[in-house]
């Protein structure tokens, strides 16, 4: 029971305290002060209260696919141990990695519908843009849990990360895992969050046209969705370590935490320290992390 | 399977192989192949510790100071000198390559047991030695510029280094010295050859090499 509870209060605090981080982390090396780190709760609040204003040419799709979408982001947040809180027996089946990653990918394509509703130019253009990048990440992400799946005999997210892992391929999917995440989060190399320049943006460009109401349930979402990925990836990297997945509850849960938050200051460093790649390079990018994944499963295979 | 320091060791220069061929920048293919020798040579020094003997240390600082530090320092002088920064591939794309890398790890995986020395351990670094001949030859053939072919070599040298360092205690620390420095003879007569050659056709592509000059 108390271990739902943690769950609950992880998935309303941390994934905008997370953004906060990671917001104040590159103010900070761009030696400008900041806004708070509580700054993404305060601007939810003002999103929340404000009125929306909706295209003429948006149906329901437009209204109903950040609810849905936030529905998705919420009930993976629920099942997955990205924080390294373990399920009761019971719902351990709703955390297999394939159900997890295509729930995911419907979330994301909800979002590219609600885009293309409005008839905005740049959403078209943005969702066409993130299809694509979808596209190349996915081999990147089903291959490497796939990996650490074999490696483990399990399916399940739960019971895959409190099993004991090798070492090399915990190394090799959790690279793979940042490298894929930060394309999926339409995060720095492959997507600035921050620019103001519509022509590059892809998936700004997608929620161009939601405010309000409507507009704080996406941010929500992305930042529950970035911090499920950011946590996959901490916490397949801490397997690297043999005795993490015996430790007891308390340090197991801290060190999480800990590394979560830990890998978003790294990629805040990395976002201050990268430049955005031509978007005809991001191909090339995105093999990195699917030659990763492979590694990794032939190393699984290898020793299985 | 337990694996040991040796055999991770061993895995690592393997990964960095493949991420070698998945690279374009000059400057950072000749980064990953430092890394990738600072890698052999630690093995070499672990070797050293585990047999208690000098020879292996003297070739580890001897392989760190020439075939690590010195001749990746001289590619990129190299490189910055003739102002070639990118290589873009013959007829596959880096991206593409990376790919052909990850099958030649799956070849070397699965031939490890008929390659390795039946009296010694460390089978796996049988197979991640192959794996970066294989790809040593592969960078030799998919690449443009006769500079990455001299890199594409010199993973492939250090495949054999591997292969002999792990599978057959080394040789006598007199011929690893005397291949070590042929390597760097080698590759300072390259960089001269290719020196001379950018100085006759104005590139070092080697594909219109063919081609008769205009």
């Amino acid at each position: 029971m108390s271990c739902w509870l943690l769950q609950l209060i992880n998935i309303c605090i941390i994934p905008l305290l997370l953004m906060g981080v990671i917001r104040k982390t590159k103010a900070l090396l761009q030696t400008r002060y900041g806004a708070p780190v509580l700054q993404p709760f305060y601007d939810l609040a003002k999103l929340l209260r404000k009125s929306e204003t909706i295209s003429g040419t948006a149906s329901w799709v437009f209204i109903w696919s950040p609810r849905v979408g936030l529905m998705i982001a919420v009930l993976t947040a629920v099942c997955v141990p990205w924080a390294g809180l373990v399920l009761p027996e019971g719902w351990r089946g709703a955390s297999n990695f394939l159900f997890v990653l295509y729930l995911l990918a419907l979330g994301k394509f909800l979002t590219m519908l609600a885009a293309m509703d409005t008839g905005s130019a740049f959403g078209g253009l943005g969702a066409s843009r993130e299809a694509t990048i979808s596209l190349l990440v996915e081999p990147a992400l089903v291959i490497g849990l796939g990996a650490f799946a074999l490696q483990t005999g399990q399916m399940d997210l739960t019971a895959m990360y409190a099993a004991p892992a090798s070492p090399i391929v915990a190394a090799l999917v959790g690279c793979a895992l940042i490298i894929a995440a930060l394309a999926e989060l339409s995060r720095m190399p492959v997507d600035d969050p921050t620019t103001h320049l519509e022509l590059t943006m892809v998936h700004e460009a997608m929620i161009l046209e939601n405010s309000g109401r409507n507009l704080a349930l996406i941010e929500y979402a992305g930042a529950l969705r970035a911090c499920l990925y950011f946590g996959l990836a901490a916490q397949t990297l801490l397997h690297v370590w043999p005795g993490f997945a015996t430790l007891a509850f308390g340090w197991h849960y801290a060190l999480s935490l800990g590394a979560l938050f830990l890998l978003g200051i790294a990629v805040a460093v990395a976002e201050g320290i990268l430049v955005k790649l031509k978007w005809r390079a991001v191909p090339n990018y995105l093999a990195f992390a699917t030659a990763l994944s492979l590694l990794a499963a032939l190393v699984a295979a290898a020793q299985g | 399977m337990q694996l040991s320091s040796i055999d991770i060791a061993a895995a690592c220069a393997a990964f960095s192989a493949i991420w070698l061929c998945g690279l374009s920048r000059l400057p950072s293919m000749c980064t990953v192949l430092a890394v990738q020798t600072l890698l052999l040579a630690a093995i070499a020094g672990m070797l050293g510790f585990t047999h208690h003997d000098v020879q292996y240390l003297v070739l580890a600082g001897v392989v760190l100071a020439v075939k690590a530090i010195a001749i990746p320092l001289f590619l990129v002088w190299t490189a910055r000198r003739l102002a070639v920064h990118r290589d873009i591939g013959m007829y596959l794309h880096p991206s593409l390559v990376l790919f052909c890398g990850c099958i030649m790890l799956a070849v070397g995986f699965f031939l490890a047991p008929q390659l390795a020395a039946r009296t010694l351990g460390n089978p796996g670094a049988a197979g991640m030695a192959l794996t970066l001949l294989l790809i040593g030859m592969l960078v030799m053939i998919t690449r443009r510029l006769a500079l990455s072919q001299v890199i594409g070599f010199l993973v492939l040298e250090n495949g054999v280094f591997l292969y002999g360092l792990t599978q057959s205690h080394g040789m006598p620390l007199i011929f690893e010295m005397g291949v070590i420095f042929d390597v760097l003879v080698g590759v300072m007569i390259a960089g001269l050859v290719i020196f001379r050659l950018n100085r006759s056709f104005e590139h070092i592509d080697v594909t219109a090499l063919r081609g008769l000059r205009h």
